[in-house]
């Protein structure tokens, strides 16, 4: 028997069928040669390389084979995964375990460091710096993994470690364990739905045995017309549409929340691919509003992550925006499995069209709000409204508004682009009036105050009426 | 300066500046804060201030009168004015107020003045900050902290302070200025117009005046321009927006959700305080229990607007809700027949 079948029922088969054997890993015979010889060298004494980068794509058997690895020749795991990389508490609980000395008794230690091509170099600052040092200091075997290795801020991290190749997995390699699977769960499986899960995996095989699960969970049976209805064909040019899908089709609450790994999207971009979408899937309308109340939840925690810097609170957030919006339809679930035409964060693109205005209407905010001795924010919302109910209605008003607070053409155009050019002239004119008369004013050095005195004294007014 | 001087006896003031009271003396209202604040300027001495109040009810009218009267018409030279809403880092604090604060002071006065407008809205640090700054310089330089919450001011700057309460106007205050600005500007106005301005303005008296420019902008102030001007400046798609969602529509309310916040540039505060004055008006058919079932969603989503981190997720959080409240209606509705 290879694949371990005495576990709890629910187990989901990605973790059931996790490899405990370096035997049970779908080939890889090179990969496995190269990464036992070199574990081999640990347990003898010390290695000429320090650490290991195993690459590859997805779902070919990079962690599965340390991990397998690990469980044969009795040594510790430690793992870390990408979200982890940004908390440097957790980096540095990381350095401590591999700079420690075995003690007699005790098993030795394996590092995993899975998805290093996951860090970002923006918001995980000095996270591969920590990552070299640990490898400088380390006394046990850190092991890495990645898609892609080649990324040029990995070079540093090239340079230090032995690189392991790890190949695509053959159609045949995934149908094999699929149909293993298949007789082990005493599911009835199409040999043609086989194929079609196998086809569209394109050598992932744990997205090929979520797939499976999928299927079969709901219906028992594995043929190619349910296939072809629950799984949407894959595009790997379009990554985040395939992100959301899996997040709403996802049978478990780790399964939603594992697709926002599997992704470039940074949980700030997801959450917007999720909010452009989930009405799209959706249709039930509580359904709708439920899921709206987990994505809610989410922007909550994101906030507070903003405010506080508290980064610990991430995996609250992507939690609620992937499994809390998937779990929150209850009254129509088929609703989450049918296929619709996801869109681009249509917000992010009305953004980008209306920079230019929007930055029209923050200059011409704070121009406003320096006047009136207010906010931007009650500018905008005090006096701007009832500035274009003004333009929009009277020219020589709006012209000598224009003149005192030297409004910009644009901006007059922002405030009434029906009236604008009629309004323009207007300023010139007066604005050359004012050069004429400024020149007689100043030789009577009297300015404003000619004016001011026009306005009646307020007590003498209340006085006379 | 002579020629910006004299371009505003071309140019037109916004009527919120062009009247605001000068000099204390010219403040028609607030009795007892003006009559203590003129104490000061009789002493020609002050302690740090607290202006607390609602909006448009002369708080900063008051400060910037205080600083006429005691340094004239150049007053500014001696004032450092921040409005707290757009500058409330503890950098603004540290930077621009901590230079002004500590810098020598000219002979002919016996200190400076920091005007921090909105100051409720500093955050927690710079306020710490601002305290220390307070007790430091105090020989040269006062303060005057404007806030519509004095309870958001932490407890130290608020023991600091001489605290001094503006009440809303009364109605008479304002019909009254409204009418001496009409009779100014040579405007004709219906009295019942003014007090139709008073009523949607809240006691607010900036909000009276620009309503008041914008109806004489139209020609007359009549009740029904008055109305006109209020429909315009609040955009009908906020209603629209309402109802849109109210019937099940979610992805049109949507649109037009995006529309307001990112073509109009309404805040989600905004959006949320529109819809709020909707709720309850009888154009809106709903049954009363879920006017008030809105009402208490609305506070929930302003909450979490000041949490959160994107306002689009959290109004459409709203929307979600009211197309579920929208569903209930009409079915209760229907059972009625």
């Amino acid at each position: 028997m290879i694949y371990g079948v005495n576990v709890v029922r629910k187990l989901p088969w990605i973790i059931k069928y996790r490899p405990k054997k370096v035997d049970d890993v779908v080939n890889q015979e090179e990969a496995k040669k190269t990464l036992i010889q070199w574990i081999n060298e640990w347990l003898k004494g010390k290695p000429k390389v320090k650490a290991a980068l195993l690459y590859g794509p997805p779902g070919c058997g990079k962690t599965s084979l340390v991990e397998a690895i690990a469980n044969e020749y009795k040594l510790e795991l430690i793992e870390m995964n990408a979200s982890d990389y940004r908390r440097k508490s957790d980096l540095e609980r990381v350095a401590r375990v591999a700079a420690l000395q075995r003690g007699l008794s005790s098993k030795h230690k394996v590092v995993l460091l899975d998805e290093v091509d996951g860090i970002s170099d923006t918001a995980d600052v000095g996270a591969l710096e920590t990552i070299l040092d640990i490898i400088k200091t380390a006394i046990n075997p850190i092991v890495m993994t990645a898609n892609d290795p080649w990324d040029p801020k990995l070079r540093p991290l090239r340079d230090a470690v032995i690189m392991v190749e790890f190949k695509r997995l053959s159609k045949t390699d995934i149908k094999k364990v699929l149909s293993r699977i298949c007789s082990n769960e005493g599911v009835k499986c199409d040999e043609e739905a086989l194929d079609f899960i196998a086809e569209r995996s394109e050598g992932d095989l744990r997205s090929a045995i979520n797939d499976l699960e999928v299927v079969a969970e709901g219906y028992n049976e594995v043929s190619i017309g349910l296939a072809k209805n629950l799984l949407r064909p894959r595009d790997r040019e379009y990554e985040p549409f395939e992100v959301v899908r899996r997040i709403f089709i996802s049978k478990y609450a780790w399964q939603a929340k594992q697709a926002a790994q599997q992704t470039d999207l940074t949980p700030d971009e997801l959450i917007q691919w999720i909010n452009e979408n989930l009405p799209r899937q959706v249709s039930d309308v509580e359904d709708l509003w439920r899921a709206y109340e987990a994505l809610s939840k989410a922007d909550v925690y994101m906030g507070r992550i903003i405010k506080t810097g508290n980064w610990d609170l991430l995996s609250y957030a992507v939690e609620l925006m992937t499994a809390g919006v998937s779990f929150s339809i209850i009254n129509d679930t088929k609703s989450k499995y049918r296929w619709v035409k996801y869109s681009f964060p249509q917000r992010i693109l009305l953004m980008a069209k209306t920079r230019d205005v929007r930055q029209l209407r923050e200059d011409l905010a704070e121009i406003v709000a320096r006047h009136t001795h207010t906010s931007k924010s009650s500018a905008k919302s005090d006096t701007i409204p009832y500035l274009k109910v003004i333009f929009n209605h009277n020219q020589l008003m709006a012209a000598k508004i224009a003149l005192a607070l030297n409004l910009s053409d644009n901006m007059i155009k922002y405030l009434s682009p029906q009236n604008s050019s009629k309004i323009i002239e207007l300023v010139n004119k007066l604005r050359s009036e004012v050069g004429q008369k400024s020149g007689k004013e100043s030789a009577l050095g009297r300015g404003i105050k000619v004016k001011e005195k026009k306005i009646s004294s307020l007590n003498n007014f209340i006085k006379e009426n | 300066m002579v020629n910006m001087m004299s371009s505003q006896t071309l140019a037109e003031l916004l009527w919120v500046e062009k009247y605001r009271p000068k000099t204390l003396s010219e403040m028609v209202n607030q009795e007892d804060v003006v009559k203590r604040l003129q104490q000061f300027i009789k002493e020609r001495n002050m302690p740090h201030l607290l202006f607390a109040g609602p909006p448009g009810t002369g708080k900063t009218t008051a400060a910037h009168a205080l600083a006429h009267d005691l340094y004239g018409p150049d007053y500014r030279m001696y004032m450092l004015e921040l409005n707290a809403s757009d500058e409330r880092g503890i950098d603004v604090i540290r930077g621009k107020v901590k230079e002004f604060s500590r810098s020598k002071l000219p002979s002919n006065i016996s200190f400076k003045i920091v005007l921090l407008d909105e100051a409720d809205n500093m955050t927690a640090d710079a306020q710490q900050a601002l305290r220390r700054l307070m007790e430091m310089y105090v020989d040269v330089t006062r303060f005057i902290l404007i806030a519509n919450y004095p309870s958001k001011i932490i407890e130290p700057i608020q023991s600091r302070c001489a605290v001094f309460r503006f009440t809303s106007l009364k109605k008479e205050d304002i019909v009254g200025r409204l009418r001496w600005i009409c009779s100014n500007e040579g405007v004709k106005c219906d009295e019942e117009a003014l007090e139709v301005i008073y009523d949607i303005s809240e006691g607010d008296m900036r909000k009276a005046i620009n309503i008041l420019q914008a109806s004489a902008s139209l020609g007359v102030v009549t009740v029904s321009n008055v109305y006109k001007v209020v429909g315009l400046a609040h955009p009908r798609e906020v209603k629209e927006l309402l109802q849109l969602a109210l019937d099940g529509k979610f992805m049109e309310a949507r649109d037009r959700l995006r529309e307001l916040m990112i073509t109009y540039g309404l805040s989600g505060n905004d959006i949320v305080k529109q819809i709020h004055r909707e709720i309850f008006s009888s154009e809106l058919k709903l049954p009363e229990a879920l006017r008030v079932e809105i009402a208490d969603y609305l506070g929930e989503i302003q909450f979490r607007l000041i949490e959160g981190a994107d306002e689009e997720i959290q109004l459409g959080t709203l929307l979600a809700k009211l197309v579920v409240l929208g569903k209930a209606a009409r079915s209760m509705k229907q059972s009625v027949k």
